[in-house]
């Protein structure tokens, strides 16, 4: 049986080819002055296209478009929804990253689509189906701060109610599958899912730029089958594999569609 | 008569431009590496001089010929590759270190720049290395079976440093883990390796930590085998202060009073209100004085106003408590 390969969120932006499009470059020629917003519009475009293509020549099943425009996972949302505030430089995980944290300054109102227009340009270049990625609910409550809401369960109710409508937007848009369900972080977790439903296998480590062995991987993914076999799997990376290296991130990709015909 | 007080600064000052020009020359090409060296020097002498005029108490090299704080050290050592660029946040990219074998100090890192700097001045200069935890979970292993292997391994090479350091002459060396405060459930494995790479090390030593939830890692943060732990006190407003009410601060304390994120120029009076509020917990005798982080982000002249404002709030409390340096 066949198991379905995806990656989440963002990837890296720079190119493997020396002098391809790259939105880092016109970034800083933009600072200087020296680059428009139309230029860096363009860069995208080739950037999201350069994704989609290395994903697609891979054999991805479920491609996304690597958020080119997001700064990091919470913010390219939050800056399009009334409620946040966009703060401070916090470091993120386990890494030399940051993120400009998201504070909740006022009750959180989703009053348009914020990623829509995007996911309709990136699915236009593709050829298969895409899969949108927002932040889950919780990883946005969490990750922001709020100087708003009294109570916890309200702020996440109303952080939750704004993930949702965005959600059903980019449904609107044609997105099939969306990513909100947070994948088990251990195998302890399998047994407690639900039965029917599909769960992504993080097999390939999305912060190391060790290589998986494919066979191990595919071993994995059998020993996750032979589990419950009353659920659906996904195959995808740990987390996003924006902050590989782009020639680690590629291979990285290699490697997973591998796994997945091994294993299937 | 109280003693304390001190001031110094967390160790990275702004390069000035012509130095960021001449470092992108030199990584294409266009000049030599003896020439950039000579620049650096040069840049160096003028970070001392500065420092001295300001009136600092203790000072640093200002870690002009450094990039990024694990990259440098990385690219000294056996064991480490360098990455291609990796984002860090927006539009910024570095090249990160990845363990591809055992870890070792061939050769030594910063004792010439240290030595080249002390002797440019009377005052002394802090010997500044980037911690074992924090080189560790900065960079890719592709070597070691658990991070703690390539943490241990990185305190051997790290304590070989500081002891040169010690050597020769270095009173206070800084081994930074602003790394420490992102996962709490790893503290114990950071105060194991941050306590080997200063075993013995015959110096004051001093680690720096920032940007975390100190709710989580206070108070066994003090558990830390150093004297002294630097924290950014001004940015979170002084929040820290009720922690250390509710359970007393007990080394020595570098207490950041400024925002190293922000143009803004501190008020004098606000800086010395905030070491008052300092003073209701903690003893002259424990307390240095100095920016909330390494000043690098900020220009060459916001950093010396900031700094020049800290050194007269700092002067100010002084007098008025009777306290001298
Ligand atoms: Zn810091």
């Amino acid at each position: 049986m066949k198991i379905e390969t995806t990656l989440s969120g963002s990837f890296p932006k720079l190119p493997l080819e020396p002098g391809a499009p790259n939105v880092r470059v016109i970034r800083n020629r933009m600072d200087q002055g020296k680059a428009t917003q139309e230029e860096l519009a363009d860069a995208t475009r080739e950037t999201t296209k350069r994704i989609l293509a290395l994903q697609e020549g891979a054999g991805v099943d479920i491609p996304v478009d690597g958020q080119v425009a997001w700064d990091d996972a919470q913010t390219y949302l939050a800056r399009g929804v009334p409620g946040f505030t966009i703060a401070g430089l916090i470091r993120y995980l386990d890494t030399n990253t940051y993120y400009r944290q998201p504070e909740i300054t006022g009750p959180v109102s989703w009053k348009h689509p914020v990623t829509a227009e995007d996911f309709k340009a990136a699915q236009s270049m593709a050829h298969r189906p895409l899969k949108a990625v927002l932040p889950g609910p919780y990883s946005l409550y969490r990750f922001s701060r709020d100087l708003h809401y009294k109570d916890v369960n309200e702020g996440l109710r109303a952080v939750g109610e704004a993930v949702s409508r965005e959600a059903k937007a980019l449904e609107d848009a044609g997105a099939l599958g969306l990513d909100l369900v947070e994948a088990p972080e251990s195998w302890d977790l399998i047994p407690e899912v639900p039965a029917g439903k599909t769960v992504a296998l993080g097999l390939v480590d999305a912060r190391n730029t060790k290589l998986e062995d494919p066979a191990r991987v595919a071993e994995g993914v059998r020993k996750a089958r032979s589990m419950r076999s009353d659920l659906s799997w996904q195959l995808c990376p740990t987390a996003s594999l924006e902050y590989l290296p782009v020639d680690r991130a590629a291979m990285k990709v290699a490697r997973l569609t591998e796994a997945a015909r091994l294993a299937s | 008569m109280p003693r304390g007080l001190w001031t110094t600064t967390v160790g990275s000052f702004p390069k000035p431009p012509h130095l960021e020009r001449a470092r992108n020359r030199f990584a294409r090409g266009e000049i030599s590496e003896a020439e950039l060296r000579q620049l650096e020097r040069e840049a160096t002498i003028e970070v001392i001089r500065s420092q001295e005029e300001i009136g600092l108490d203790i000072l640093v090299d200002g870690e002009l010929y450094r990039g990024d704080m694990t990259t440098y050290f990385a690219e000294l050592m056996d064991g480490f590759e360098i990455s291609n660029p990796v984002r860090s946040y927006g539009n910024r990219y570095y090249r990160k270190p990845v363990a591809t074998g055992r870890v070792r100090r061939t050769r030594p890192w910063t004792v010439d720049w240290w030595k080249f700097a002390q002797s440019q001045t009377k005052k002394p200069v802090k010997g500044m290395l980037t911690g074992p935890y924090t080189m560790m979970d900065w960079s890719f292993n592709e070597h070691y079976p658990s991070r703690e292997a390539l943490a241990m391994d990185l305190a051997e090479a790290i304590r070989e440093e500081a002891m040169a350091l010690a050597e020769a002459g270095a009173k206070f060396i800084q081994v930074d883990e602003p790394a420490i405060s992102v996962r709490p459930e790893e503290l114990k494995l950071a105060v194991k390796a941050l306590g080997r790479a200063v075993e013995g090390v015959k110096a004051k030593t001093i680690t720096h930590i920032c940007y975390g939830d100190f709710d989580v890692i206070y108070p066994a943060l003090l558990d830390l085998p150093v004297d002294m732990i630097d924290l950014e006190m001004a940015n979170s407003r002084y929040d820290l202060l009720d922690r250390f009410r509710q359970h007393r601060f007990t080394k020595e304390i570098g207490y950041g009073v400024l925002d190293v994120h922000s143009h803004r120029i501190e008020t004098k009076e606000e800086i010395k209100q905030g070491i008052l509020r300092g003073l209701e917990l903690l003893r002259p005798e424990q307390m240095y004085i100095d920016p909330d982080c390494g000043l690098k982000t900020r220009t060459v002249e916001e950093a010396k106003e900031k700094l020049a404002v800290m050194v007269a709030a700092v002067r100010e409390v002084r007098e008025e408590r009777g306290i001298t340096a």
